[in-house]
């Protein structure tokens, strides 16, 4: 009878837990204020969060190798590891760049089982030590192997607090590597081979307010149409979206503070689809996926969902990271929640602030955590649902067949 | 020989003056905290954002000072006047107040008669001051930007 008690008692408190810790996203009832028809939820996807477990944590993925990439472990240098990971990206699986918030010196001890990431102590990679702005853009192969380190361009990340995200845009043959820098407020556009800087959007040091169009204040995001245009979330000061040319010249803006439609706290995430030319603005302080047209329309708002990170998959779904539950999320372009997985955590597989996610043509899933100071590389299971796997955007030719 | 001694003495004391004014407003002064606006400070976060109750600013042709003890020690930047970094070291704390040696930078420019004073540290705190005097009241633009967010206020001082 104890035993039946205790068990009764462990359910409901399993039950509670749950609840509390459980995803917003599951009780979601979308409210959309635009144009486009309310969907309903997709039951069948979603029927299975109720019963939570092991195989929700990795979703379609088998779990991550600790020891990806070789470059971090167990250390880049003696005595320190790979601190928070802004960004990754994967221009294809044998090429994954990594933008590492500098790294991080070790306690004088550390435990036997120490896996060589920072989430490893329960305590933030991004704020608590101080880092050395070293190895902060890193290429490594597909098993995680050091390709190089554009040690030349560390010297743009003193000061500030590292790199906040690295792309390709998936559209350019010359395949320009981006580098967003949020708190000097600028955006760095190099040759892919590193050896230029032959772009930099903003001002360094240099911040301006909402209205200003030649200065960011801690941009966060980008991402492109397929004419070379593209957007840039701005970001923790101001409480915009900015539209450039391909060439980086500013063509308009919308956004303001607040809570209305159009109106932004912390833009913290954009993902443009490429038939439709919608744009899915991560409204990550006011939980709220906001959709406009190329122009800044409002188009529609998804509720109760606060993406660190948002990506367009080649499917054309969205593919996000909430913040609030700690999991992939994907909806379809209007806004159905098809599928998720995921859960907070710092062993293999588990993840703490996701900043940024990519995928590359095989499946593989890559998610840089902010807070747990590590990359993750997710490697799909054999015969996995191809509509739960994240397929990266197939990226252009490079002109002149180089390195990709 | 009583020339070159005149000389000497006359150069020493218009030169210093001659730098320090440079046509541009001497900010040196006992300036004591009166009102913000908004009350208060737009943004999160606080930090930098909260402002001193009294500081001194000491103003020559090369270099401004700054000393307050807004966070319960004294504190004394240095911001060269010719655009240069001043880079130092000092015992402080991280963003979680974990104790870390933290490397200061801070450098100042003009904007016509107005002086904007930026100072970054490795504990991921940057500040930038635009100043302005009007007789015995100086206004500070302030914005601050720390990882949680950035803050945008404008303070008034009196001498």
């Amino acid at each position: 009878m104890r035993r039946f008690a205790l068990l009764v008692l462990a359910s409901s408190v399993g039950v509670f837990l749950f609840g509390f810790f459980g995803s917003p996203i599951l009780l979601q009832q979308r409210g959309g204020r635009g144009g486009a028809a309310a969907p309903q939820q997709s039951g069948g996807a979603l029927a299975q969060y109720p019963k939570g477990g092991p195989g929700e944590i990795v979703g379609a993925y088998e779990i991550p190798d600790q020891k990806w990439p070789a470059w971090a472990h167990p250390y880049p240098k003696p005595g320190y590891i790979w601190g928070s990971q802004g960004g990754v990206f994967a221009e294809s699986p044998n090429r994954i760049w990594l933008a590492n918030r500098g790294e991080l010196k070790l306690p004088d001890k550390v435990p036997n089982n120490f896996p060589g990431n920072w989430g490893f102590f329960n305590v933030q990679a991004a704020v608590v030590p101080i880092a050395s702005m070293s190895n902060c853009i890193v290429l490594v192969d597909g098993d995680g192997k050091f390709i190089e380190s554009w040690t030349q361009w560390d010297k743009l990340f003193e000061w500030g607090r590292g790199p906040h995200q690295i792309y390709i845009s998936p559209y350019d043959p010359e395949r320009h590597v981006w580098v967003v820098d949020d708190m000097r407020h600028v955006i760095h556009k190099f040759t892919h081979d590193g050896k230029r800087e032959v772009q930099m959007l903003g001002e360094m040091d240099e911040e301006g307010d909402n209205d200003d169009i030649k200065h960011f204040r801690r941009p966060t995001f980008i991402d492109w149409l397929p004419n070379g245009s593209f957007f840039v979330t701005d970001g923790y000061g101001n409480k915009r979206v900015l539209k450039f040319d391909k060439d980086g010249k500013f063509l308009l803006k919308w956004g303001s503070e607040g809570t209305g439609p159009g109106q932004f706290n912390t833009p913290h995430g954009v993902a443009v689809g490429s038939r439709d030319h919608h744009v899915f603005v991560s409204d990550r302080s006011n939980r709220r996926i906001q959709v406009f047209d190329e122009n800044g329309k409002f188009l529609d708002e998804w509720p109760n969902v606060a993406p660190h990170t948002m990506i367009m998959s080649a499917d054309e779904h969205v593919w996000a990271y909430d913040s609030i539950s700690e999991r992939v999320v994907k909806y379809d372009l209007l806004g159905h929640l098809e599928f998720a997985f995921g859960q907070f955590g710092t062993r293999p597989g588990y993840t703490w602030a996701v900043h940024q996610m990519t995928a590359d043509a095989d499946g593989n899933l890559y998610m840089a955590e902010v807070f747990g100071g590590r990359t993750q590389k997710f490697h799909p299971k054999p015969g996995a649902d191809p509509a739960k796997i994240v397929w990266g955007r197939p990226l252009m030719p490079m002109a002149g067949g180089g390195t990709q | 020989m009583r020339r070159v001694a005149l000389l000497f003495v006359t150069l020493a004391l218009v030169l210093p003056a001659a730098g320090r004014a440079q046509g541009k407003p001497d900010f040196s002064g006992t300036w004591k905290y009166d009102k913000s606006d908004p009350a208060g400070y737009k943004g999160t976060g606080g930090g930098w954002a909260v402002p001193a109750p009294t500081f001194v600013m000491r103003q020559t042709g090369a270099e401004i000072t700054v000393e307050s003890d807004t966070y319960g020690k004294p504190m004394k930047m240095v911001y060269k006047l010719d655009g240069s970094d001043n880079i130092t070291e000092a015992q402080g704390e991280s963003q979680s107040g974990v104790a870390a040696v933290v490397r200061w930078r801070t450098k100042s420019r003009w904007d016509g008669n107005k002086l904007v004073l930026y100072t970054w540290n490795t504990a991921l705190n940057q500040l930038r001051d635009t100043m302005t005097l009007s007789g015995a009241q100086l206004t500070i633009a302030r914005v601050t930007e720390n990882p949680g967010g950035s803050t945008t206020t404008k303070l008034f001082y009196n001498k």
